[in-house]
C-alpha cells in the first residue's frame, strides 16, 4: 500500500495546529514534486513538542521525512535553539529561522529557505504548487510538516497495521496519540503523551496542578483561548469538546495562570507579545493588534483610566470585540485570527475579573511584577 | 471570506501584504469594499450587506490598485 493511502487510513492530520488532513499533504507534495520542509521550530508560546521529537526520537523523525520527499528535506529550528544544534549534530540540512513568533508559520519558513525575509507569503495557491511572493519572486514547490506529525508519519508507515494502531488512540475524528506541553503555573511543566478525548483536568493533573484550583487556563497558545479555572476543570481536550468555549486543541500547548495573580494583567502581558509580534506586513494586523492590546490596557487600567466605572468598561469591552472581529481573516498568515480569538475568549471568560478592574478593585500594582515575565516564561 | 453574490464569479481577494491602503479599490467598488479605521479594505459580503459594483468596476478596481495587490481568486 502506498503512503498516502495509509496516512489516509490512520486520518493523522497535522500537529502544528491547523490539524489539516496529512495524506492530502503529502499527495500533494507527490504531486507536484515538492520539497520538504519539516517545522521543529516550537513557534508558539510555551511550545516544546518539537524539542521533545527532535531529542527523543530523530532516527524516527527522519525516516518520516524521507518517506515523503526523499533527500529534498531540510529542517527548520530557531536559530540558537538545543534543538538546532541537535539536528546540526545528526549532520542534518537545517534552516535556522528566527527566534520569532511568525517566522515559524509556514510561509515564513517557505520564504527563508528561498532567499527570502523569515515573513509570512500571501498565499494566492498554496506554495505546494509553488508560486511568487508579493514582490514577484518565485518560489518553488514546497510543503511544510511539522515535527511531530512528521514523526508520525514514520510510527503509521512502520508499525505492524500502523493506521490501526494509530486509530487506536483519540477519537474517532480526531484520532492518535498526540504531544502536549504543559507550562506556566504549574509544578511540572512538561511534554505529556495523550490523545484527544482526555479530560483537560488529566492533564493539568499530569503537569501537578490542582484543576480547579489552578488561575485560568489557556489552550492553544497566543491564538488560543482562555478558560476560566472551573471550565478548565471539566471541559474535555478535544475539538468537540473546546468548540463551545471557542477553543481547539491546535498546536498542543496548555498554559496555567497563576491564580496568586492577576489574569488581567498576565493578558495584557500576552496581548503586548501579540503586538511586538505582528510580522508588520498587513495593515490590518500591524494596527489592530496594537489597538488591541492597548484597549485590553485599557481595561486593566479600570478606574485608574479615569473612565466612570462600569460604564465606560462596558464601551471598552464592545470596542475591543469590535477590534477583534475586525482583523479576522485579514491578514496573509493567520496570526491576527488567533489573536482576534485570545481576546474574543479573554473577554468572556475575565468577565468578572474586568468588572473588578471596572470598579477598580483590582489594583494592577498590586500583582507582583514577576508574574508578567512568568506568563511568557517560555 | 466570500464576495460571491448570485454570479459564479471568483472571489475579489487582498494580498494584505502588498496592499498599501491606498483605498483606491474602496473608492472604485463602494458597494463590495469598505476602509477599516485604519485604511485598509474590508470585502464585504452579502450578509454583511455588500452589494455588487458589477464586472466592469471589478475589472477597473483590479487593475487600478496600485499596488496590485487586489485580484480574482479562480481557486475557490
Ligand atoms: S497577518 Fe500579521 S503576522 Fe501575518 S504576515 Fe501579516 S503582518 Fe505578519
Ligand atoms: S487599492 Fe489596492 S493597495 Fe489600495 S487599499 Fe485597495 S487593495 Fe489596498
Amino acid at each position: 500500500m502506498n503512503l498516502v493511502d495509509v496516512l489516509e487510513q490512520s486520518g493523522l492530520t497535522g500537529r502544528g495546529g491547523a490539524a489539516f488532513s496529512t495524506a492530502t499533504k503529502v499527495r500533494a507534495a507527490h504531486e507536484h514534486g515538492a520539497g520538504l520542509l519539516v517545522n521543529a521550530c516550537d513557534g508558539e508560546i510555551g511550545a516544546v513538542k518539537d524539542a521533545f521529537v527532535v531529542e527523543h526520537h530523530l532516527p524516527e523523525l527522519v525516516r518520516g521525512a524521507t518517506l515523503v520527499a526523499g533527500t529534498r528535506v531540510r529542517y527548520a529550528a530557531h536559530r540558537g535553539s538545543a534543538t538546532e544544534a541537535r539536528l546540526r549534530a545528526a549532520g542534518l540540512d537545517v534552516l535556522a529561522a528566527p527566534a520569532r513568533y511568525v517566522s515559524s508559520e509556514e510561509t515564513s519558513l517557505i520564504s527563508l529557505a528561498q532567499g527570502g525575509l523569515a515573513r509570512p507569503m500571501t498565499k494566492r495557491q498554496p506554495f505546494v504548487r509553488g508560486g511568487s511572493d508579493s514582490a514577484g519572486r518565485r518560489i518553488t514547490p514546497t510543503v511544510v510538516l511539522n515535527a511531530e506529525t512528521v514523526w508520525r508519519i514514520a510510527q503509521v508507515v512502520e508499525r505492524p497495521d500502523g493506521a490501526q494502531w494509530f486509530r487506536g488512540h483519540g477519537l474517532p475524528d480526531e484520532p492518535g496519540p498526540r504531544l502536549v506541553a504543559i507550562g506556566g503555573a504549574v509544578p511540572r511543566p512538561g511534554v505529556v503523551e495523550t490523545a484527544a478525548g482526555v479530560p483537560l483536568a488529566a492533564l493539568l493533573g499530569a503537569a501537578g496542578a490542582d484543576p480547579g484550583r489552578t488561575g485560568p487556563v489557556i489552550v492553544g497558545g497566543l491564538g488560543g483561548t482562555v478558560l476560566r479555572p472551573d471550565e478548565a476543570a471539566r471541559v474535555t481536550w478535544s475539538r468537540a469538546g473546546l468548540a463551545p468555549l471557542g477553543g481547539a486543541p491546535g498546536p498542543g500547548v496548555v498554559h496555567v495562570l497563576d491564580a496568586q495573580a492577576c489574569p488581567v494583567d498576565a493578558l495584557a502581558a500576552w496581548f503586548d507579545h501579540a503586538a511586538g509580534e505582528s510580522a508588520g506586513q498587513c495593515g490590518p494586523c500591524m494596527f489592530g493588534l496594537p489597538a488591541i492590546a492597548s484597549d485590553w490596557h485599557d481595561l486593566a487600567d479600570g478606574v485608574r483610566a479615569g473612565g466612570s466605572g462600569s460604564v465606560s468598561s462596558r464601551g471598552a469591552r464592545a470596542r475591543l470585540a469590535r477590534r477583534a472581529e475586525s482583523v479576522r481573516g485579514r491578514g496573509a498568515c493567520r496570526f491576527p485570527d488567533g489573536v482576534a480569538g485570545l481576546a474574543s475568549s479573554a473577554l468572556r471568560a475575565l468577565s468578572d475579573h474586568l468588572d473588578d478592574h471596572a470598579r477598580g478593585q483590582c489594583v494592577p500594582g498590586r500583582t507582583p511584577r514577576s508574574s508578567h515575565e512568568h506568563a511568557l516564561a517560555h | 471570506m466570500s464576495t460571491r453574490s448570485r454570479t459564479d464569479r471568483p472571489t475579489l481577494r487582498v494580498d494584505r501584504v502588498a496592499c498599501t491602503g491606498h483605498g483606491v479599490c474602496a473608492t472604485l467598488l463602494p458597494g463590495s469594499i469598505r476602509l477599516d479605521e485604519w485604511g485598509y479594505p474590508v470585502v464585504l459580503t452579502a450578509a454583511e450587506d455588500g452589494v455588487d459594483d458589477g464586472d466592469e468596476a471589478r475589472a477597473a478596481a483590479v487593475r487600478w490598485c496600485p499596488a496590485l495587490a487586489l485580484y480574482a481568486d479562480r481557486s475557490s
